[in-house]
């Protein structure tokens, strides 16, 4: 009996010797200032300026930064939350309503209220997407902004006139047929324009200027089937009956990053690009010769873009709230997003509407002054809040079904619709189970 | 009935043999008991992991047999590629081993250099492939555009995409598939052969009536195995394809990743996963059942 007495002491003794090597070194030195976490989704090697200059000039809160690989960050967000040891502030690009909806952030509403936040200083756009339910989640840090370039190099060989880029959707396919070249063999060594390649999709954007509303009745429906979008979607289907899928296809599959990237390459002749790309073009190919312009349109219809927002939050159960609120506040300031723009070109645009518009920031590069005047014509990708992977699936679906002539416009359409509005129902009744369940604030 | 009774020696063996399990025990169950039981609740309730789960019975099942498109397009894809892979994998393995027990020179430089591919993980080789399939760069299409023959768009064309990673899967016959058949291959008695060629048989007879019967067991094995695997095929669409083209890869592993982490729909998802326990138990349960005619164990002995 004693052994054993002995044995079960020493496998405890094991245990906690294990459990005291492998516990964090939690406790931060006793020296009375706030450690603030910040964890972060970035690939940028240093600091980014807002930190380092909020370091600077606050003695009693020290910001950590951590940066989280773009891949696994909801996951890593998700499980910290849960094990109710969260950082202080997320910086996140995912729509705030995905994570606000799952009562993941901590609303904002009291402290924009206390210190008569001025949200005046966002660009509309991308204030709206800040909020869930009435509620204020967020503050937008940076934001991109989309143009339509074009390569005057190519136009002018093409005989077009290289400071007449298209203004209509009509003429982006006449030009696109004058700019597209094929090699003996049939084979694409140069195109005009391909509306499915790039981040951004350009039927939603026809879609979003022919009007389309995708979302009805409070947000309660999904509406996919509307003209607008249907017209877009037939715009496309039209551009593959031009052109080849399959050679389209090859065509593409040769472009890569950098270098390789179709439009640095010089091998698209027209393109709609966010705003790192002047400074990548800058970088990867700096005799590329070419133009800016407003998005096109439909005649008769305002140019429309797409713009999204890279936001800071508090997630639920953080420690230090006050002074997470004091950092967020800091980093949205018109003049450190001017800094920051300055310092870290790749990839920043302000969200401060007030930064964007300074002549400091728009005599950066001749193109910011587009990228602002499409921000204000912007609408967010964040289509379906409550639904929003699951339409993005659906909707590149059902694009590609029509582009590889499997179903007509309104078949992939009317189906993808409705694979959305069960996900939809879905979610409304179990945010509506939470709700009557557990008090949210 | 007669009473099992522990002398004290014995006892205080099982004590012992009992705490030195426990650790593995407690985290069996606290790791991996626990989270089974709880997806099994999960599993019949709507779920996001942020907030509280709200009961639904059988509700995610229904949906996922009756109301889900994409249920039914991943089941037909994992099981195409099952279908293609699986033969793709054994004979490949088989003839390989035959083929390197030859008492030939320099045979083990043979072996070593075709089981190293298996070495490569499931990531890396995904994305060495991607590059493979380039239509426009890649190695396969530049050879065959060197023949005059005009290579397909392989990942990218619906048509082709599985059969692009049943063809991946050569890769690695070689690995440990093949080694074990090696092992079985030499363990065949020589006398067994030696009839043979009394009875004037030739090398086919030998492979037909002699390799294939011995082998059998491992045939089995092998293939019950590689089923298994080949039920859960994840890496190579998540990272070469995403599901894509037209959903042609979307497998069902890579469904149900897309339910957990994208969409956050954990109840689905573990719904998900115990389906595929269900079906992968069925498949297996059938193979067994048919080994009976096939399968000869040595002796006769079950």
């Amino acid at each position: 009996m004693k052994q054993i007495i002995k044995i079960v002491l020493g496998l405890a003794a094991l245990t906690a010797m294990g459990l005291f090597l492998f516990l964090p070194d939690s406790k931060p030195p006793d020296d009375g200032k706030i450690r603030l976490r910040y964890w972060m989704v970035s690939a940028l090697r240093e600091l980014p300026f807002h930190v380092t200059e909020f370091n600077r000039t606050h003695q009693n809160i020290i910001v950590e930064s951590t940066p989280l690989p773009w891949n696994e960050h909801e996951k890593k967000i998700l499980t910290s939350i849960l094990s109710e040891n969260p950082p202080d502030v997320v910086f996140l690009v995912t729509p705030v309503a995905k994570w606000a909806t799952r009562l993941a952030l901590t609303p904002l509403d009291d402290f924009i209220k206390r210190d008569s936040f001025d949200s005046s200083i966002f660009f509309s756009a991308l204030w709206d997407e800040m909020k869930s339910k009435d509620h204020i989640y967020a503050l937008p840090l940076y934001s991109n902004s989309y143009a339509f370039f074009y390569n005057k190099r190519l136009f002018r060989e093409a005989g077009l006139d290289p400071e007449k880029p298209p203004k209509t959707w009509d003429e982006v396919l006449q030009y696109s047929s004058k700019l597209t070249k094929k090699d003996a063999k049939g084979n694409f060594i140069q195109m005009g324009f391909i509306p499915t390649y790039g981040n951004i999709q350009t039927s939603i954007i026809l879609a979003w200027e022919l009007g389309a509303q995708m979302l009805l009745n409070d947000g309660t429906r999904v509406s996919l089937t509307n003209k607008p979008t249907l017209d877009a979607f037939n715009w496309i289907a039209n551009f593959y009956n031009q052109y080849n899928l399959k050679d389209i296809s090859t065509f593409v599959a040769g472009f890569g990053f950098a270098e390789q990237h179709g439009f640095i390459s010089e091998k698209l002749g027209m393109m709609i690009l966010d705003n790192s790309f002047p400074d990548q073009i800058k970088l990867y190919n700096k005799n590329l010769e070419y133009g800016v312009a407003d998005i096109p349109t439909f005649e008769g219809h305002p140019p429309v873009s797409s713009t999204g927002s890279w936001w800071l939050a508090i997630p639920r159960g953080a420690k230090n709230i006050e002074a997470a609120w004091q950092f967020m506040k800091f980093a949205v300031q018109k003049n450190i997003q001017l800094t920051e723009a300055e310092r870290q070109k790749e990839l920043l645009f302000p969200a401060n509407k007030l930064a964007a518009n300074d002549p400091a920031f728009l005599s950066l590069n001749p193109a910011n002054k587009i990228f602002v005047d499409m921000i204000e014509h912007s609408k967010t990708p964040t289509v379906i809040p409550l639904a929003h992977d699951v339409f993005w699936r659906e909707y590149m679906g059902a694009q590609e079904k029509v582009i590889h002539k499997m179903q007509t416009p309104m078949e992939a359409l009317s189906q993808a619709e409705k694979t959305i509005q069960m996900v939809l129902n879905e979610t409304i009744d179990y945010d509506n189970y939470v709700r009557s369940k557990v008090s949210v604030n | 009935m007669k009473k099992f009774k522990l002398n004290k020696f014995n006892k205080q063996q099982a004590i012992y043999g009992i705490l030195f399990m426990m650790p593995w025990f407690i985290g069996f169950i606290i790791f991996g008991l626990y989270p089974m039981i709880m997806s099994v609740y999960y599993s019949l309730c709507r779920y996001d992991v942020l907030r509280i789960p709200q009961f639904i019975g059988f509700g995610n099942y229904q949906k996922l047999i009756f109301e889900d498109p994409y249920f039914w397009t991943s089941i037909s894809n994992t099981l195409i590629y099952t279908i293609l892979r699986v033969p793709l994998c054994i004979i490949g393995s088989l003839l390989l081993a035959v083929l390197v027990n030859n008492a030939v020179k320099g045979v083990k430089v043979f072996r070593t250099i075709y089981f190293i591919p298996s070495i490569v993980t499931g990531v890396v080789l995904s994305v060495v492939w991607l590059w493979m399939f380039n239509p426009q760069f890649g190695l396969i299409n530049s050879f065959l555009a060197y023949m005059g023959i005009p290579g397909p768009l392989w990942l990218l064309d619906p048509n082709w995409s599985k059969p692009s990673m049943v063809l991946m899967s050569v890769w690695s016959i070689g690995g440990g598939r093949m080694l074990v058949f090696l092992a079985a291959l030499q363990g065949i008695p020589k006398h067994l052969y030696e009839a043979v060629d009394i009875d004037g048989g030739g090398w086919w007879a030998k492979f037909r009536n002699v390799t294939i019967p011995m082998l059998s067991p491992i045939i089995f094995l092998w293939t019950v195995l590689e089923i298994i695997f080949s039920l859960q095929v994840f890496v190579e669409a998540y990272i070469m394809t995403q599901g894509g083209p037209l959903n042609s890869t979307m497998f069902y592993n890579l469904y149900l990743y897309n339910k957990a982490f994208n969409d956050f729909e954990m109840g689905y998802a573990s719904a998900l996963a115990w389906l595929l326990l269900i079906i992968s138990l069925i498949i297996t349960v059938i193979q067994f059942w048919l080994s009976k005619r096939w399968v000869h164990y040595d002796g006769g002995a079950k």
